[in-house]
């Protein structure tokens, strides 16, 4: 099975998690749900700002 | 050369090029990263909509502290599905079909796991290797097998996704010759097996969403046991 090859296991291991951490994390955290104010008129309050946790 | 039909899972190279190189760092260009003057169209909606769902999917029945992962969680989700949904494409090389690859993100991920229960809860975390209720003298065997399936999860976790996406693109590629060769040969048989090969091909794309949620999912699971 070619999956086995021990060759570019390495390789693959290092570059796909470089990938993983330099590419992704950026795309993810620009998605932000910002709160938007509520109106005056209307009596209920909108739900709360929520933003990926610890940053 | 005689072809063997794993041979459509060999890295490929172009030139002495590793093209999974290509394969890893092209997808990530049907992700925006919006400014924070941009609007949103409607690709990035649903990209928006679908992390927002994902992560209150994975994160509400996690208790606080494990909220931390959601940025990696979310991260590694985005990467499988594309990786896999891609992967589905003609011609195209899946990565996350390498053993490699899915040891590389199982292991690691795992082992932080189970390395945040040992210092934050050492008793806590020891005590899944006993469940509730064993009568006395099974105790020593089932820490034992406990334990064995406490190591086995990563292994599990990886070589779950290698094995069902690798079944899947050699299950379409065996469909697809055999249909192929039929053609001239028996259409009527072809054309059976081209929906054959057409049903399987909607399977295989829920397979891929489904392998990549599972991972992530089992991962967070074996967080909330261990934050």
């Amino acid at each position: 099975m070619p999956q086995l090859n021990p060759a570019p296991w390495f390789a693959i291991m290092v570059f796909s998690w470089l990938v993983f951490l330099a590419v992704l994390p950026p795309k993810v955290l620009a998605h932000y749900f910002p709160n938007d104010p509520t109106p005056q008129s209307v009596k209920k309050s909108k739900s709360e700002t929520w933003t990926w946790p610890w940053l | 050369m005689i072809l063997s039909l794993f041979d459509q899972f060999m890295s490929p190279t172009l030139l002495g090029v590793p093209l999974i190189g290509l394969a890893l760092t092209l997808p990530w260009v049907l992700f925006f990263q919006p400014g924070a003057r941009w609007l949103n169209n409607r690709l990035m909606t649903l990209q928006a909509m679908f992390m927002n769902w994902f992560v209150k999917q994975i994160f509400q029945p996690m208790s606080l502290g494990g909220h931390k992962w959601a940025a990696l969680l979310m991260s590694l989700m985005l990467f499988l599905i594309t990786l896999n949904m891609l992967g589905l494409l003609p011609y195209t090389f899946t990565p996350t079909t390498q053993l490699s690859l899915n040891m590389a993100f199982a292991v690691p991920l795992w082992l932080a796991t189970v390395i945040i229960g040992m210092r934050n809860q050492p008793t806590h975390a020891l005590g899944h290797l006993l469940p509730e209720g064993t009568p006395t003298a099974l105790i020593p065997v089932l820490i034992v097998i406990e334990t064995i399936s406490l190591f086995i999860r990563p292994l599990a976790l990886g070589v779950r996704l290698t094995a069902n996406l690798t079944a899947g693109h050699l299950l379409i590629q065996l469909i697809a010759t055999a249909a192929f060769v039929l053609f001239p040969m028996m259409p009527s048989i072809a054309i059976l097996t081209s929906i054959l090969l057409f049903l399987l091909t909607l399977l295989e794309i829920a397979v891929a969403m489904i392998q990549a949620y599972v991972f992530v999912l089992l991962l967070s699971l074996y967080l909330q046991e261990n934050v």
